[in-house]
């Protein structure tokens, strides 16, 4: 069994890149995300995280990354 | 595992042309990322690769990725991409074409490179509409999807591409969605190693045209919707087929079984590996062999 750690990764958003689709929003399985006044993705509960790379997968530019914390 | 997107930016996209003109929320960017990542996962020097695009949302791909490439003329990707694999050989040669540019506008060209089935790993982007240059209905609009040009539903049969390629001889078929980008990697990667004319078909959104006429929701809504529109085909099916001591079939002379196209009861589209047909010499191949055979007759004219 593989025990899922949380609360290790980091989020970075890019906003010059970012145009608040939503998409990261919307295929979060944890909610880690929400959106802000202008619909831009804000990482709300980091600590639910469980780096399934969910929203990098569904992001069109290259806007979002979980970095876990090795590199 | 996903490649992290910082690496995918420094390594095989244009940053400085970044962000991209597309729509928020559009397909493409995923398709993007998928290719690059294809391109990685196969071990290919960007410099080796180039990809050829030609016009329309999709043709815009070409100016954001770091490879060679070339940017041409509406529905002429698969003419220029054939002249250059015919002068570079050893090039990964990629053609991305939208699915008007590829059907319609090119659809002779199209045609005639899967009937040469020439080395080339062509990216159908199918999002049923015209997207860059105002919805108007595409080759792909299914019946009763309105567009700009079709207000009260299109009436027209949509085109299937999949019998076309099978009958115009392509060697390699699959379909990908946006929506399952795992496989999309894992698909192109494949179809990068085929020596044939190879053809993903990626079902793509187009929620701000096509989504919003149809209401169909926004980015998100139609990529899950791609969930229960879609069923994937049983990848260990299609491995056996090309087996052919388990099946009671006659085989051809090189002891291959071209899967036949599937008809059942389930109307949802398939995704996944829809056909291989590896008995089909290459063009590549059948030139090769054309040159020795001349070489040897000279050899013995010589003699």
């Amino acid at each position: 069994m593989t025990v899922v750690e949380r609360g290790i990764y980091r989020i970075e958003l890019n906003r010059t890149l970012c145009k608040a689709c939503g998409l990261c929003i919307a295929w979060c399985p944890q909610q880690v995300l929400s959106a802000d006044a202008e619909a831009y993705p804000v990482v709300s509960r980091l600590a639910a995280c469980v780096n399934c790379k969910a929203c990098e997968r569904h992001c069109p530019d290259f806007a979002i990354e979980v970095i876990p914390p090795q590199s | 595992m996903k490649l992290q997107n910082s690496f995918i930016l420094r390594e095989y996209l244009r940053p400085q042309v970044l962000p991209t003109t597309w729509c928020p929320g559009c397909g493409l960017g995923i398709i993007l990322s998928a290719i690059a990542q294809a391109v990685h996962y196969r071990g290919l020097d960007k410099r080796d690769v180039a990809m050829v695009s030609g016009i329309g949302c999709t043709g815009r791909m070409s100016g954001y990725v770091d490879f060679n490439t070339l940017h041409t003329t509406h529905g002429r990707a698969p003419a220029f991409a054939t002249g250059l694999k015919l002068a570079r050989p050893d090039m990964s040669v990629l053609c991305v074409m939208g699915d008007g540019d590829s059907m319609s506008i090119g659809g002779n060209h199209l045609v005639h490179a899967m009937r040469r089935n020439i080395g080339l790993t062509a990216i159908v982007v199918n999002n049923a509409v015209y997207g860059l240059t105002g919805g108007q209905a595409s080759p792909t609009t299914p019946v009763g999807g309105r567009t700009t040009t079709s207000r009260s539903g299109s009436i027209e049969r949509p085109m299937n591409l999949e019998t076309l390629a099978r009958a115009a001889g392509a060697a390699f078929y699959a379909r990908a969605t946006v929506n399952h980008t795992a496989a999309l990697v894992k698909l192109i990667e494949r179809a990068l190693a085929v020596p044939g004319f190879a053809l993903v078909e990626v079902v793509s959104n187009c929620h701000v045209l096509y989504g919003r006429m149809n209401d169909l929701g926004d980015a998100a809504e139609m990529m899950q919707g791609m969930e229960g529109q879609t069923r994937r085909v049983n990848p260990v099916l299609l491995r056996r087929a090309a087996l052919p001591h388990r099946l009671g079939t006659a085989t051809s002379a090189q002891g291959h079984v071209s899967t036949e196209p599937v008809f059942d009861e389930d109307l949802r589209v398939q995704r996944g590996v829809i056909f291989e047909q590896p008995h089909r010499p290459d063009y590549a191949r059948r030139y090769q062999t054309m040159l020795e055979g001349l070489k040897s007759k000279r050899a013995e004219a010589q003699t």
